[in-house]
């Protein structure tokens, strides 16, 4: 009988997995497997096998310049952007980390980035940065480039990065100061710590884990970021801002060149396999999991 | 369980009938789909030749227009490249020179030849530049040229005129820059390299094979017949005088807003770069500068030409009506593209138009005057080259040895060349 119930509900657990297996299956695992068996083959534009590669798709992908510039590029902007986008929301939760009468203010201002959309976001940080002529010279008195200018437009992308990342990350992280063991803090305060020693030395390591998260979410959307820069910078000036994404979206979408497109996937999808290997199992070894 | 059961099958029917969806379609006009990448003043005046068409020929043919914005050239040529084979690709779709490779190896282009459309009232040069071995792979439509946009005000105040070549570019220079203003904004790529090179000792093609019409490229001949460091060395000469600028994005803004003396631009800008400026100073256009006395080619006809992927007597009716000369000639006159039929210089409306809007003729006589030979080039990873060729000259603007970017530029190009072979052979 028992068993039965459990069949049952087990069948019922799947039929409700079903359509996001089905989606999975179709979008996610289907292209993948397929661009990871396609990057050992000779595959035309039109999408037919012609014969077979060997690793000369590789050895392409790697010859390419514009792929070695494009790993540069990525690399610069993780350095630039994980280190001040945490620095900055964690900046932003532990100042307003208390709650009182007047912390929905802040919280308003600091998640409202979230209800504007990427693309929206990039058109208005395009106008806002244009060149030398630009707004935000105008406001400022700077005489900066921009986007028309290579580390100009680092910045500026680096400044949208954290723009679209900061409500999220703010939410989280301020949560999880509210979320602090009131007991461990008062007990803190009587043993005369404050301040800074607070801080740093009880709420800061409390929170570890979820500082962690938004690290990780940041530096997976650091090495993931294309479509803001497709939209501000084209990976311009002069491939100053070609990400690896977006150095895989002009190969794929715009030139049709299979042999780059199957390559770079089938590496993409190797090292996230291997990243989530190393994740997993570092998981399990935490002793406060068991 | 039912219950469970039952949502689960709601929600599978809802997902099944979101891909089952089709576009139903009205009986008796027949709908043919056009996406186009006409942005600003030139969206509203294709939509409008659309609107014009549907309520008169369209009418007593039953045919409708469906003309859908998908972007710039590019992206219209990214979607089209993505609905291959899908089912849902447009009948026809604007596209410009950098589609020619992808299009004259594509199974689903419906050649104009196979359409029988009479071509004898299109510009010669516009039938050579979408010519290949396969045939004309498309009809000219929105056919542009570069022009040397200007300041003229400032100009007139400097005492000088538009330059003939890219010397007497560099000697005026200082003269029409400030400390406020740049004397040129701008860094060349593919696009205005076709008309620098190309016009160079009569005639020259970046890659062999007439610039890859004729069955596509196999090797570069900008690097061994020397014009690419010809073009490099004047180039260089301009920006040594201190007063250009070499921004890739931005540069018709920065004109418009004055702070720029002049900038290369497509005639198709022309109607917009004159109302971004409204009036705060009078715009001049030239023919582009040429590199040396030699290079007497003259303009390459650049823009954009109609694809279509549909073998059927509507496609036919809306191609042909969109390149006769009175539809050409209000495109022309709303746009500053050049009419790409013959008979449209002649319309009484066309002929009124320029003598009122002189600007508006220099693109097409310098059309007029050009070696027909002179054509685009067509290469694949031609978005990636593009890149390439901008990067390359502003490494040269920066102090590195113009032979050994030269010879980095062939190899960019020739690699991809190799490397599309390798893949579609």
């Amino acid at each position: 009988m028992r068993t039965k119930i459990r069949r049952k509900n087990e069948l019922k657990a799947w039929l409700f997995l079903l359509p996001a297996l089905l989606l999975a299956a179709l979008f996610w695992w289907y292209p993948a497997l397929t661009g990871f068996v396609q990057s050992f083959l000779t595959v035309n534009r039109n999408g037919d096998v012609t014969g077979f590669a060997g690793l000369s798709n590789f050895r392409l992908l790697f010859s390419d310049k514009a792929f070695l510039n494009s790993l540069r590029v990525t690399l610069t902007f993780v350095l630039l952007f994980v280190p001040a986008n945490t620095f900055l929301t964690l900046l932003a939760a532990s100042m307003t980390r208390r709650k009182n009468r007047f912390s929905s203010i802040p919280e308003y201002v600091f998640f409202a980035p979230v209800a504007v959309s990427l693309s929206a976001y990039s058109l208005l940080m395009r106008e806002l940065f244009r060149g030398s002529a630009s707004v935000i010279n105008r406001l400022t008195g700077l005489s900066g480039g921009w986007i028309t200018t290579p580390a100009g437009a680092m910045a500026t992308l680096v400044i949208l990065g954290i723009f679209l990342d900061f409500g999220l990350d703010y939410i989280l992280l301020m949560s999880a100061f509210r979320s602090i063991d009131r007991n461990v803090v008062e007990a803190a305060r009587m043993d005369g710590a404050g301040g800074w020693r607070l801080f740093f030395h009880i709420e800061l390591p409390m929170i570890k884990e979820t500082v962690m998260v938004t690290v990780f979410l940041a530096l997976k959307d650091a090495l993931l970021i294309s479509a803001p820069i497709i939209i501000l910078t084209e990976g311009g000036p002069f491939r100053s801002t070609e990400t690896v994404m977006f150095y895989y979206y002009i190969e794929a979408f715009k030139s049709g060149n299979r042999a780059v497109q199957n390559a770079l996937s089938a590496l993409v999808l190797t090292l996230a396999a291997i990243a989530m290997v190393i994740y997993t199992n570092t998981r399990r070894k935490r002793p406060w999991d068991r | 369980m039912k219950k469970a059961i039952i949502a689960a099958l709601l929600v599978l029917f809802c997902i099944a009938s979101a891909f089952a969806a089709s576009s139903a379609e009205s009986k008796g006009t027949e709908t043919v789909t056009v996406w186009h990448s006409a942005q600003g003043a030139a969206k509203d005046v294709f939509e409008d030749i659309a609107r014009t068409f549907n309520e008169t020929v369209g009418k007593e043919k039953g045919i409708c227009i469906d003309a859908i914005y998908q972007g710039k050239a590019n992206d219209v040529l990214t979607k089209v490249n993505a609905a291959m084979g899908t089912g849902t690709l447009a009948d026809i779709a604007m596209m410009d020179a950098t589609a020619a490779t992808d299009m004259n190896h594509s199974s689903a282009l419906v050649t104009i030849d196979r359409l029988g459309i009479d071509t004898s009232d299109i510009l010669d040069c516009g039938i050579s530049s979408y010519t290949s071995e396969n045939g004309l792979l498309a009809l000219p439509f929105n056919a542009s040229a570069l022009l040397y946009y200007y300041n003229k005000t400032i100009y007139d105040a400097a005492g000088v005129s538009a330059p003939a070549s890219l010397d007497e570019m560099a000697a005026i220079a200082p003269k029409t820059a400030s400390d406020c203003r740049v004397a040129f904004a701008g860094v060349p790529a593919t696009f205005e390299l076709s008309t620098f090179i190309g016009a160079q000792n009569g005639l020259s093609y970046m890659v062999d094979n007439r610039n890859g019409h004729d069955g596509g490229a196999t090797k570069t001949l900008f690097d061994t017949e020397g014009t690419y460091k010809a073009f490099l060395e004047k180039w260089k000469k301009l920006f040594d005088t201190g007063v250009c600028s070499a921004i890739s994005s931005g540069v018709t803004a920065e004109f418009t807003s004055g702070r720029a003396a002049a900038m290369l631009a497509s005639s198709s800008n022309l109607a917009s770069v004159i109302s971004a400026v409204d009036g705060r100073f009078e715009v001049g256009v030239a023919r582009v500068p040429v590199v040396n006395g030699k290079a007497t080619g003259g303009t390459v006809i650049s823009g954009g030409a109609l694809f279509a992927f549909k073998d059927s007597e509507a496609v036919k009716t809306v191609l042909e009506y969109l390149v006769s000369p009175e539809v050409q000639a209000v495109w022309s006159e709303g746009t500053g593209y050049v009419p790409v039929s013959k008979k449209a210089y002649e319309t009484e409306s066309y002929k009124a138009f320029l003598e009122k809007n002189p600007l508006y003729k220099v693109a097409s006589d310098a059309l007029l005057d050009s070696n027909p030979g002179l054509a685009n080039v067509w290469v694949p990873s031609a978005y990636s080259i593009y890149y390439s060729f901008q990067a390359n000259i502003v490494d040269v603007l920066n102090g590195k040895d113009i032979d050994t970017a030269v010879k980095e530029m062939a190899a960019t190009v020739n690699d991809a060349i190799a490397a599309y072979k390798a893949q579609n052979n």
